[in-house]
């Protein structure tokens, strides 16, 4: 059975390919799904966090001003649907789009700043921008890249909620160490 | 309108008895058998973890009830229109659908009839549907009561 | 990198919900008529969670994505029947209480070792609109002296569950019929 190649099949390219990227912002995205309440309890079981946030609608009222979503489930409200009626396909985060020699990938860092909560019933949009890629280094994984990318992440009515730093290793499958 | 969402409603003055629905071939990856816990939130491991699957007799992981029942509904609503109202959904699972498997939809119209036992007239239309695999084996027999739209003042919602 | 790498944890979870009581055929039958506590949904039927599901089965029911052709038909976009059950599922985890409630089914005493769902008869009494807030009732109905099947031996539980408004309006009732077993040595396909 095959893997399907909706969003992770990575552009092979050379590294001089990689740094004529670097700069290049995405026009801005929008997810395709409002942040919502079954979800955040959905996730907020799955790391078994039992934050009055997530679970006590009282205590976010009197809190937050309403409920609100964990900041780790950002990325989520923006991930596209695997599939739509429109068919077509998800446009890949701008972090897979980089030409390198390396067929896969793992991530490395995460580093987000929050600015405001995310708050059920927010549309959230993105954009990234592609900061930096390093020359080529060897890990226990493998010879590769660190692309590292910039996410700004806007409600609505257009404030920043966060912004988010990801580094993430591009490397050959094939070149791992023994 | 939406592209590519389906709007093209029947209605039940137009429908015939023994009138064949089109066929759904719908191709299931591993990646597709992994969406029926993320999306249904039943965490069964027959449907996640391939030892568990194993240990069942099962080649590997294998599709859920849920995934059934919203695949038969697909197969009456793409026929029947986006106005059909399911009345009445009965499913049978004799065989399993895995990972890697092709999920295989026909059917037909049994029966074409009104009820006015309830407090407003319904036009029904009864499905006999099947879902079979790639290899023709038969995994799921379903009959769907499906209320349509009828031209004229009465109707589903 | 030398050395060997550390053993893999258990990836399979300790209590995961789905264990199964043994014990005997007259036990199960001494259940039978037996009700669960009402369990109440603690979110609004979504439509997020409608897309997810229409994604997975590549349903393009303008009833579950276009809101305004929704509104006009049924009054809310509304869900697809087949999510009945997630609608009113008890979480997987929540604080205090780690054990996930198993569905009634697997709450029942009987030898066999595994389970799986065989059928389903589901009726349906209105719309199920974003906004809804559902609960449900499960009552065991049967319990089938010992089968024999392709899959193995053992016994087939019947369920009826009925779903709920807060207000008590009925919104659906579904059936499912359920085989327990212990695999292996069964009758030919």
């Amino acid at each position: 059975m095959g893997t399907e190649a909706t969003g992770y099949d990575v552009p092979v390219g050379a590294y001089e390919d990689a740094k004529a990227m670097v700069g290049t912002t995405t026009p801005v995205r929008f997810g395709e799904i409002a942040v919502n309440a079954p979800m955040i309890r959905h996730y907020a079981a799955m790391v078994r966090d039992g934050n009055a946030s997530y679970w006590d609608e009282d205590f976010a009222e009197r809190h937050w001003g309403g409920a609100v979503a964990p900041p780790g489930m950002l990325m989520t409200w923006l991930i596209p649907l695997e599939w739509t009626p429109g068919g077509g396909r998800p446009v890949p985060l701008l972090t897979a789009r980089v030409p390198l020699p390396g067929d896969t990938f793992i991530n490395v860092s995460h580093d987000a700043e929050h600015f405001a909560p995310i708050r059920v019933g927010d549309h959230l949009n993105v954009v990234e921008e592609l900061v930096d890629v390093s020359e080529a280094k060897r890990t226990s994984l493998g010879t590769g890249h660190f692309v590292t990318t910039v996410s700004t992440y806007r409600r609505q009515d257009g404030e920043l909620v966060a912004r988010a730093t990801n580094v993430l290793y591009r490397f050959s499958s094939s070149s791992e160490d023994a | 309108m939406i592209p590519g969402v389906s709007y093209a409603q029947r209605y039940w003055d137009d429908v015939e008895e023994g009138a064949e629905l089109p066929r759904v071939d719908d191709e299931i990856t591993y990646r597709r058998v992994i969406m029926n816990p993320a999306t249904t939130w039943d965490y069964f491991p027959g449907h996640h973890d391939p030892e568990y699957a194993r240990s069942q007799g099962q080649p590997t992981i294998y599709v859920n009830t849920m995934h059934f029942l919203g695949f038969v509904d697909r197969l009456a609503t793409e026929w029947g229109g986006p106005g059909s109202f399911i009345a009445r959904r009965k499913i049978s699972m004799q065989r399993s659908i895995y990972a890697g498997d092709t999920m295989v939809g026909e059917g037909r119209v049994a029966r074409r009839y009104t009820d006015d036992t309830g407090p407003r007239v319904r036009h029904l239309v009864d499905l006999e549907l099947t879902v079979k695999n790639q290899r023709g084996e038969l995994c799921c027999p379903a009959s769907v009561t499906l209320e349509l739209p009828a031209r004229g003042p009465e109707g589903p919602g | 990198m030398s050395g060997d790498a550390p053993a893999a944890g258990r990836a399979v979870e300790q209590e995961s919900g789905f264990d199964l009581p043994i014990g005997t055929y007259d036990e199960a039958r001494a259940m039978i008529g037996t009700r669960t506590e009402v369990e109440f949904a603690t979110h609004d039927v979504a439509w997020p969670l409608i897309k997810y599901f229409c994604a997975m089965v590549q349903d393009g029911n303008a009833s579950h994505w276009d809101e305004e052709y929704a509104r006009e038909q049924w009054g809310a976009v509304v869900s697809p029947p087949a999510l009945l059950m997630t609608w009113a599922m008890a979480p997987d985890w929540r604080p205090g209480n780690p054990r996930p409630r198993p569905l009634l089914a697997g709450q029942v005493p009987l030898p066999g070792t595994t389970v799986v769902s065989v059928g389903c008869d589901a009726e349906f009494f209105r719309p199920i609109r974003v906004g809804d807030r559902l609960n449900v009732e499960e009552e065991l109905v049967d319990v089938s002296e010992l089968k024999r099947t392709r899959l193995g031996e053992g016994h087939f539980l019947t369920t009826a569950a009925t779903y709920r408004l807060g207000d008590g309006t009925p919104v659906a009732r579904y059936s499912h019929l359920l085989f327990r077993f212990t695999p292996g040595d069964g009758e030919a396909p």
